[in-house]
């Protein structure tokens, strides 16, 4: 038996054909046929033509190479980049971009994360923002723009509800405005669960004034918060942090308010001691323990005088 | 221009034909133990572990702490 | 025995230079990426930027160089084994002008930013059809002169050659079934886990059907013709064959470790991930045991030492990758540099090595004559393999290092570095890895200024008409 197959290259493909599909058949065709490979949160919505065409970009442009879009269930990954990813968010995903290799940061939870302008001015001049970052610039998408018609038929191909005037809204929108949008979205559809532990035992800065925190506070503040809210803490894309405007309510607050603020971030309704954030700062309780954290902020406060 | 055209028992060695090292059987056969051990142990339907439920195990032991 | 009729040689030899040529584009579109990993000036908007040539340099190697010799060497052992020309000849010759359409075209195509962003299946839709029938050309050719041998048994060689040629054809046409939205863009016919799951069962495959089986058909017939030993073990050849054909299809759902891909899956594809150490080390043991007869060959004959390190380093490769794979390795080491390590100890070590050495074997046959320099040829091998080596070692390093950086938290429980931090971590093992790569890439103009004199010595090219 064994002597004719290696006489019989027909018989010999069919069976090499057969050995082959056997695995394909166990762990891809199989479950294409069940539920649990289909799943759909309920709260997720199709991709608008806009966000689609900056899905498109995201795809063209090769982003998928050096960022992910999947947190995996570890307990360090969730504290740097939010809730772990959840099968339900990828039905609209053709295909997934999860990705395979982590050169810049997980994208998954990124939509809402930072305001619209933190991103242009990111595309823009990454180096900005992170000096020794190795992402380049992308701030040349914005000569591109927007093919309505291409974006109708992207659409209509992936069978995903749209408006005759969703695509008039295109003209005049370029890449750089659609991968920006597409951005924003990317995550939302699970809700954000509140950091850890964002609260201090201390209402009061045991570091201000202290020189060694104030050097400390400088080099953290400088990579991490100056690029939006300038390197001297009279704002930019953020507000002042010099000025006593917080959540746009003039007036002083301890400072347990805003190492709240630094420690949880603000979205975009929050209301904290009857201020109402208008959102777009992140988190920093799981990347800066609580001592960076009122360092930051006795910098902060050295730089009203 | 003429070549030599190969002779096929030039390709396989008589005398080992039907060797196989005894090293590499307890590999192959020891993979396949191990592999049922793993699939038994990493399976929900079978042992009942899940990535999930090691999370939250791994987020408990952390609060502990 | 003789023969008087004429192989088809200068199909073979087009395919070789042809794949030399690619390979010398994705060599150098390798070397910038490495550069833009550090320098991030090097992104030269819009073609040229780190997303775009990414692309490039993997299609480039994988199908260009790696396919292009694989082809070109498929024909060239099927002539051998089968002892007849290959059936249909100008079709073959045909399926060497589309081959190097289809590669002038996905490179074109993938600067451009038609990219499917399946990982090597990027190219576009109307780049698939052309893709498949290039492939139904080659099967054509292939079955062709294998049904009408003049030789009844068929070596293991052709086994492997056969099983390419079926499974790549099942992989490639699934994976890139997709929604056509316009000329230049499609959608994946699958979505999230789903597609994930499609992609990597076909990503893992044709790493198994590309740099696998095809160099392996390679190794088992130019390992004895090169150094006169027969190969140690028969039955050895059959049961590793078989359990890799039938494990590696399994194997895909490594890629997606802790990813919401269902549990089960995940398990399984790690599971058949290590099984497959078991087939993979059966060519290894084999090729030791076939050289064991008469070591002195790795110093006598220049060619054994390039198949003894080619089969070590797969040997490596395969313990590396199921190790990676486990949930354990993969926690730590998923999404770092030690992944990108990983694919180039095979491609550099394994794959180019073997496939390098064949074409040794093959172009002074087909010029009729001999090796220009065998001390050029020893240089080459050594440049690649410390070139290789460099490249590697520093991968697996930082890789390593990035994962734990990332793990790193403080007493009180916060993460002890910002991405930022572990990025700038990577720079000095980066720059190394340029170096590697440069060393390589001297190697391998080493092996193509070698092959050029070959040719350049050989008589005329003995034609086609059988």
């Amino acid at each position: 038996m064994q002597i004719n197959l290696y006489k019989k290259p027909v018989l010999f493909a069919i069976v090499s054909a057969v050995v082959i599909l056997i695995g394909t058949i166990a762990t891809m065709f199989i479950p294409m046929l069940t539920p649990q490979m289909h799943p759909k949160l309920e709260n997720l919505k199709p991709y608008t033509p806009l966000e689609l065409m900056g899905r498109d970009v995201y795809m063209k442009e090769g982003c998928h190479y050096c960022h992910t879009q999947t947190v995996r269930p570890l307990k360090t990954e969730v504290m740097r980049y939010g809730e772990y990813s959840k099968a339900g968010e990828f039905a609209y995903d053709h295909p997934f971009l999860w990705g395979s290799k982590r050169t810049g940061p997980d994208l998954a939870r990124i939509g809402g994360k930072y305001p619209d302008a933190w991103h242009y001015g990111h595309f823009e001049d990454p180096q900005k923002f992170f000096p020794e970052s190795n992402m380049p610039k992308y701030g040349w998408l914005k000569n591109n723009p927007i093919n309505p018609s291409e974006a109708e038929a992207s659409v209509k191909a992936l069978g995903f509800p749209y408006t005759k005037a969703d695509i008039e809204k295109l003209k005049g929108k370029n890449e750089l405005d659609a991968i920006v949008a597409y951005i924003q979205v990317l995550g939302v559809a699970v809700a954000k669960k509140p950091s850890d532990k964002p609260k201090s035992d201390m209402t009061q800065n045991p570091l201000i004034g202290n020189k060694e925190a104030i050097a400390i506070g400088k080099k953290l503040y400088d990579t991490n918060c100056a690029a939006c809210h300038g390197a001297d803490g009279r704002g930019g894309i953020g507000p002042s942090v010099v000025d006593n405007v917080w959540l746009n309510k003039e007036g002083e607050v301890g400072d347990g308010f805003i190492y709240a603020i630094i420690a949880e971030g603000t979205s975009t309704g929050k209301e904290i001691e009857g201020r109402i954030a208008k959102g777009g700062m992140p988190p920093y309780a799981s990347q800066f323990d609580e001592n960076k954290i009122w360092a930051i902020m006795a910098y902060m406060n050295s730089l009203k005088k | 221009m003429q070549e030599d055209l190969d002779r096929i028992e030039d390709f396989e060695a008589k005398e080992t034909k039907h060797s196989l090292p005894i090293g590499w059987l307890v590999l192959f056969w020891g993979l396949i133990i191990w592999g049922v051990y793993y699939l038994y142990a990493y399976t929900p339907a079978f042992s009942g572990w899940s990535q999930e439920k090691a999370y939250e195990e791994s987020i408990k032991v952390g609060d502990k702490k | 025995m003789s023969t008087d009729y004429q192989f088809d040689n200068q199909t073979v030899n087009g395919f070789i230079v042809s794949s030399i040529f690619w390979g010398v584009v994705g060599i150098v579109i390798g070397l910038w990426i490495s550069i833009q990993m550090w320098a991030p000036s090097w992104n030269i908007p819009p073609y040229f930027t780190f997303g775009r040539l990414r692309v490039v340099h993997t299609n480039g190697l994988a199908f260009g160089l790696g396919l292009g010799a694989i082809f070109g060497i498929f024909y060239y052992i099927t002539m051998r084994l089968t002892k007849r020309p290959l059936m249909f000849p100008k079709l073959a010759r045909f399926h060497l002008y589309l081959f190097n359409i289809a590669i002038a075209l996905a490179a074109l195509s993938l600067f451009a930013g038609m990219n499917q962003s399946l990982e090597y299946a990027e190219l576009e839709w109307p780049l698939d059809i052309v893709v498949v029938i290039m492939w139904v050309i080659f099967a054509i050719v292939i079955f062709g002169t294998i049904i009408k041998r003049r030789e009844e048994q068929m070596y293991i060689s052709l086994w492997y050659i056969i099983v390419t040629v079926v499974a790549v054809a099942i992989l490639y046409i699934v994976n890139n079934l997709a929604i056509p939205a316009t000329l230049t863009k499609s959608y994946h016919l699958f979505a999230g886990v789903n597609s994930a799951n499609v992609q990597w069962w076909y990503g893992h495959n044709a790493v198994g059907f590309v740099f696998t089986t095809p160099i392996l058909a390679m190794f088992y017939y130019f390992l004895p013709k090169s150094t006169g030993i027969p190969i140690y073990s028969h039955r050895l050849s059959i049961i590793s064959f078989w359990s890799l054909v039938f494990a590696y299809l399994w194997t895909g759902a490594h890629h997606l470790v802790y990813t919401p891909l269902p549990d089960w899956i995940q398990t399984l594809g790690i599971v058949f991930t290590m099984f497959l150490i078991a087939p993979s080390w059966g060519s290894v043991v084999n090729g030791y045991y076939t050289v064991a007869s008469d070591w002195s060959k790795m110093r006598t004959n220049y060619l054994t030492k390039f198949f003894i390190l080619g089969i070590t380093f797969y040997g490596l490769q395969t313990i590396q990758g199921p190790t990676q794979g486990l949930r354990i390795v993969s926690q730590l080491i998923h999404y770092t540099d030690w992944i990108p390590g990983h694919v180039h100890m095979g491609t550099m070590g394994w794959v180019t090595m073997t496939a390098a050495a064949a074409i040794y074997y093959v172009v002074p046959k087909i010029y009729n004559t001999t090796i220009y320099s065998e001390k050029i040829a020893n240089i080459h091998f050594w440049f690649v393999l410390v070139g290789q080596l460099i490249f590697s070692i520093t991968m697996w390093i930082t890789g390593i290092q990035q994962g734990a950086l990332w793990k790193a938290t403080n007493p009180d429980g916060s993460l002890a570095y910002t991405f930022m931090e572990g990025l700038v971590k990577n720079y000095p093992y980066w720059q190394l890895r340029t170096l590697g790569g440069i060393i390589f890439t001297v190697g391998m103009l080493f092996f193509i200024y070698n092959i050029y004199m070959t040719m350049k010595k050989g008589k005329t090219l003995s034609h086609e008409k059988a």
